[in-house]
């Protein structure tokens, strides 16, 4: 190892481990350092480019970012094939191997037990997005109906009782909505309960941007679950079939994945 | 991961999203220490805040333009 | 049942740029935002109060057609600046949307 390699840290895992060979981030190959009962996954990377001034600023560059987190995903996942993991935040880097291997001294005891915990489940990401509208109709009528009574200026013109009749339209048009938030939510949460019941744990997260995936659809339920790799056909069943059920509603699973969401090791953020 | 339960057909064969990969590397993950400031005498980690990542990548989404 | 993601993706470089144009418009944007939650929150005060059953039904119809006026003036100001409803909104994060998003 050269003076300006660090150590791009992947995961956790056993000693045992066995892994063909495998190029990781930057290129580098992947090796084992060995501590007790743990095994790091790591690579020699240059300072030059994963020291913390630079990589700061290519974290920021979306293109840097995206083939980076490619590459620490495809050895992770390579790896979970064969052998339980806990997966490491991205950019964990190490100046020295002696550091590492205090690291993995110290925090002995929590890597085991999320091992333990995790190492014979995977994750699993459910979305789910409304596929067709639900009260199309009245909104599609609203705007049509205001503008025929509406005049050649700012001011309505509309004959009287128009007024009234608008307000009634509104009324009607908030409670059609609020149905739908309220029946959106209903079908989100009985998704869920679903599946949580043949997972070991769960975890909901906000809907992502639609900015970020590409997806116009409403997504009204972002999860990850962690699932017994033995439930694994009972878990995609389960969500395919409450799928089935409500017509609205369009299902996309993703999976397995290693377990990044259920790594957490007790205190921390 | 057996090889049946990669043949599995509710397993999505296609890539994997960006916006579904960075959710999880960037916000899961093991976080073995907060930010940690280099100082020349014990410079042994180097661990980067994601967390403001996480909320501002939307707006760099936006901004891929010049920085190749 | 068990879909794809084969929605049409929306632009993928959508470019907030610092070009006069791009400005202009999300500072319309930003403004008409406001306005709608305005509009809404007006719009609901109106609903309350008329449920309340002290008006006159020639004051309940100059609320509504008023109300009327606005939100038909919000589609014109929409409309001239090429904007979808959907466009009007604003992301507050951990807050979720300042506007509810359009469940329909």
């Amino acid at each position: 190892m050269s003076d300006h390699d660090a150590l791009w840290v992947y995961a956790v895992t056993r000693p045992d481990a066995a892994a063909e060979p495998m190029e990781g981030v930057a290129g580098g190959p992947v090796r084992l350092v060995n501590v007790a009962d743990l095994a790091a996954m790591v690579s020699p990377v240059d300072l030059a480019e994963f020291g913390e001034e630079p990589l700061r600023r290519n974290l920021e560059r979306l293109p840097w970012l995206e083939a980076t987190a490619r590459a620490h995903h495809q050895v992770i996942t390579e790896m979970s094939r064969t052998s339980a993991v806990v997966p490491m935040r991205l950019a964990t880097v190490y100046r020295t191997e002696a550091a590492l291997v205090r690291m993995l001294v110290a925090r002995a005891a929590d890597f085991n037990a999320v091992l333990a915990r995790t190492g014979h489940c995977s994750e699993w990401g459910v979305k789910a997005y409304l596929s067709a509208p639900r009260s199309a109709e009245p909104a599609a009528a609203e705007p049509a109906a205001a503008r025929s009574g509406q005049g050649t200026g700012g001011r309505s013109s509309g004959g009287p009782g128009s007024g009234a009749d608008y307000l009634k339209r509104r009324r009607a048009q908030l409670a059609a909505d609020q149905e739908a938030r309220h029946s959106v939510a209903a079908s989100a949460e009985g998704l869920h309960a679903e599946l949580c019941a043949v997972a070991e744990a769960a975890a909901l997260h906000r809907p992502q941007d639609p900015q970020l995936s590409g997806i116009r659809a409403h997504m009204i339920m972002n999860a990850t679950y962690l699932v017994d790799d033995r439930r694994r056909e009972q878990f995609t069943g389960t969500a395919n079939r409450t799928a089935e059920l409500d017509s609205s509603v369009r299902v996309e699973i993703t999976g397995p994945w290693p377990p990044y969401s259920f790594a957490t090791t007790g205190p921390g953020p | 991961m057996t090889e049946a339960a990669r043949r599995d057909p509710a397993i999505r064969q296609e890539p994997i999203a960006l916006v579904d990969l960075l959710d999880r590397v960037l916000a899961g993950g093991v976080v073995v220490a907060g930010e940690v400031t280099l100082t020349i005498a014990d410079v042994d980690m180097v661990t980067i805040s994601v967390r403001a990542l996480v909320t501002s990548v939307s707006a760099l989404a936006g901004q891929q333009t010049e920085q190749f | 049942m068990v879909g794809d993601s084969a929605e049409r993706p929306l632009p993928a470089a959508r470019r907030i740029g610092a070009d006069p144009e791009s400005v202009e418009r999300g500072l319309v944007c930003l403004v008409l935002t406001v306005v709608e939650l305005l509009r809404q929150l007006m719009e609901r005060q109106a609903l309350r109060r008329v449920e309340v059953g002290d008006l006159t039904e020639a004051k309940i119809d100059e609320i509504g057609r008023t109300l009327m006026a606005l939100e038909a003036r919000m589609a014109e100001l929409r409309d001239h600046f090429g904007l979808d409803p959907a466009d009007l909104n604003i992301d507050l994060g951990p807050l979720g949307t300042l506007l509810p998003t359009d469940a329909s």
